[in-house]
């Protein structure tokens, strides 16, 4: 069994009057139980100048395909680029479902339904600036 | 301007043939800007009712309903967790009716968040409890929010 941790850290020392300090630590589980998930994609780049709708994750396909009920799998998503002038962003999608814009050096991490019956993780560059992502999934 | 920086280390020195360690800061701004840190927050600890508060349905609940932040071109960035102990508790996340993922316990997520006044394109983050009630903590950072107005104004 592998055991895979997930840290968060949110701080702010100056948003409230008070300091803001959110920590967490997960440990990566398949579903139902405290066995550690044993797959991964591990760390993989794509680089897209299209300004297209385009696929990162597929259900049907790569780790997707793995996946064959719904059971626990991770994804991390880091936008590579520096922030720029802050106007350019790869918005993150549930197919056609917009989650949410990665700014230059933003990244996120989600549980994800793999299978086919969940949806397909897509991503779209705001303009035809060439855009760098980096990801992993971790799944059973 | 405030300054909020969100960190997530990975770490695992046995999944692979070789340690995985993976960390990464982020600095959360506003959109179209270089400087200008998301200066507005709030947090809440909730419990998820696994029955419709004794109706006997589970329920998908907004959490963070579309109305209630900032639109689309702003920032947003949402943090869950989910607080329960029990290994076979679990919520499922959604965008609208759109399943992102199930959180279990112990499981957190931090992701960008679009909020889109109209329904097709995108909405409330909603959260459902499963196989048990469960217990979630949640923060929004956001560009502004869009308060209702007193009804007995």
């Amino acid at each position: 069994m592998a055991t895979t941790t997930a840290t968060i850290t949110l701080a702010s020392s100056d948003m409230m009057d008070n300091v803001i300090s959110i920590s967490n630590t997960a440990t990566l589980t398949k579903a139902g139980n405290d066995t550690g998930l044993t797959e991964t994609t591990g760390l993989s780049r794509k680089k897209t100048n299209t300004g297209n709708n385009e696929v990162l994750l597929n259900t049907d396909a790569g780790a997707g395909s793995d996946v064959t009920a719904q059971k626990s799998a991770k994804v991390y998503i880091k936008n590579i680029n520096d922030r720029g002038d802050g106007s350019k962003y790869v918005t993150i999608l549930l197919e056609d479902t917009e989650i949410g814009r990665l700014y230059g050096g933003d990244w996120m991490f989600i549980p994800w339904d793999a299978t086919s019956s969940g949806k397909d993780i897509e991503y779209t560059c705001s303009d035809t600036t060439e855009t760098t992502l980096e990801y992993v999934c971790f799944y059973e | 301007m405030a300054t909020t920086t969100a960190t997530i280390t990975l770490n695992s020195a046995d999944l692979l043939s070789d340690n995985l360690s993976l960390s990464a800061t982020t600095t959360l701004y506003k959109d179209n800007t270089t400087a200008t840190g998301l200066d507005e927050f709030r947090m809440e600890r909730l419990e998820i009712p696994i029955d419709d508060y004794g109706g006997g349905t589970a329920k998908q609940y907004d959490i963070i309903p579309n109305s209630a932040a900032a639109l689309a071109g702003g920032s947003n960035y949402v943090y869950i967790a989910n607080k329960n102990t029990n290994d076979t508790h679990y919520i499922i996340i959604s965008i609208k009716d759109d399943v992102i993922g199930r959180l279990y316990a112990g499981d957190w997520a931090f992701f960008p968040w679009s909020c889109h006044l109209n329904a097709t394109a995108g909405s409330a983050v909603e959260v459902q409890a499963k196989e048990g009630t469960a217990i979630i903590e949640y923060a929004l950072f956001h560009d502004g929010e869009t308060l209702t107005e007193s009804a007995d104004a």
